[in-house]
């Protein structure tokens, strides 16, 4: 598996109006600090702390990580849909690099 | 190996060097926090923080009301490993345009860093309802804060008992 793969699961079919649960798994390492007498060793460390979503463009959620989300995050969050679209799943990892998910909702 | 060989060689190598010190200057400055809500750019070491501090900090003293059944969360008893802790939430609130669940918080009391994460939610959502797997550092209490777009917040606290921690160090 390579860092920044992004897999988005929706459900096969939805109806307008209904809420549905994406979920969308990274694959990441979100470093968590290391110490060494009680100092940090490394300058930076390298892990995804914000995530957005949209439909159709249209922000629906929004999420700020740290360190303390585990390693190839998962998230589920809710989405009501009136049309069919795409929800986009975009990734930011504090190195600035960007991952990128999409996946389709059909009625 | 002939001198001009070196040469171009040293020369390119200085012209990356020059290159990626711009490009890093350029996503250095892109990173920085627009607000104060940032005191520092994403992935630097932050200080620890005790859990009142990080209350604090997130909620400036807001009282936090007792949410009881209108949030349902559903986290491990006994996590046998720290590193990966599933925890759902599931808040029956109002999710209409004028009042609707903005934030949710999942604070891990005995975290170095006790916010674990922020989920910021719109009308569109159409429910209250995130899942995500956290690190847990050791035996804790883990609260889930929901703030509503008018201030009000509601909370609640789950204990996860923790085997093997999870957040290395």
């Amino acid at each position: 598996m390579s860092v920044g793969q992004v897999r988005i699961r929706v459900p096969e079919k939805a109806k307008p109006g209904e809420v549905v649960t994406v979920r969308v798994l990274v694959t990441h390492p979100m470093e968590t600090l290391a110490f060494k007498d009680g100092k940090p060793v490394m300058k930076q460390y390298n892990f995804i702390h914000r995530v957005e979503a949209t439909y159709n463009g249209k922000k629906v959620f929004e999420a700020e990580m740290t360190q303390a989300v585990s390693q190839n995050p998962l998230i589920a969050f809710p989405v009501k849909v009136n049309e069919p679209g795409t929800v986009k799943v975009i990734f930011h990892e504090t190195t600035g690099k960007t991952y990128t998910g999409e996946a389709q909702i059909k009625f | 190996m002939e001198p001009m060989h070196d040469t171009s060689r040293r020369r390119i190598l200085k012209l990356l060097g020059a290159a990626s010190a711009v490009a890093g200057a350029i996503s250095f400055g892109a990173m920085l926090p627009s607000g104060a809500a940032r005191a520092q750019a994403p992935g630097m070491p932050l200080e620890d923080e005790k859990v009142a501090d990080t209350m604090k900090r997130l909620f400036g003293g807001r009282a936090v009301q007792d949410a009881g059944d209108r949030i349902k969360v559903d986290a491990p008893l006994i996590a046998e490993n720290g590193a990966v802790v599933p925890i759902k939430v599931d808040a029956e609130l109002p999710m209409a345009p004028d009042k609707y669940v903005k934030n949710i918080y999942i604070i891990a009391d005995k975290n170095r860093r006790p916010l674990n994460a922020k989920f910021a939610l719109t009308p569109e959502a159409g429910k209250a309802s995130i899942a995500t797997n956290i690190r847990l550092a050791s035996t804790s209490d883990v609260r889930v804060i929901a703030e509503m777009s008018d201030g009000t917040l509601y909370g609640v606290t789950r204990e996860v008992k923790v085997t093997v921690g999870g957040c290395g160090g």
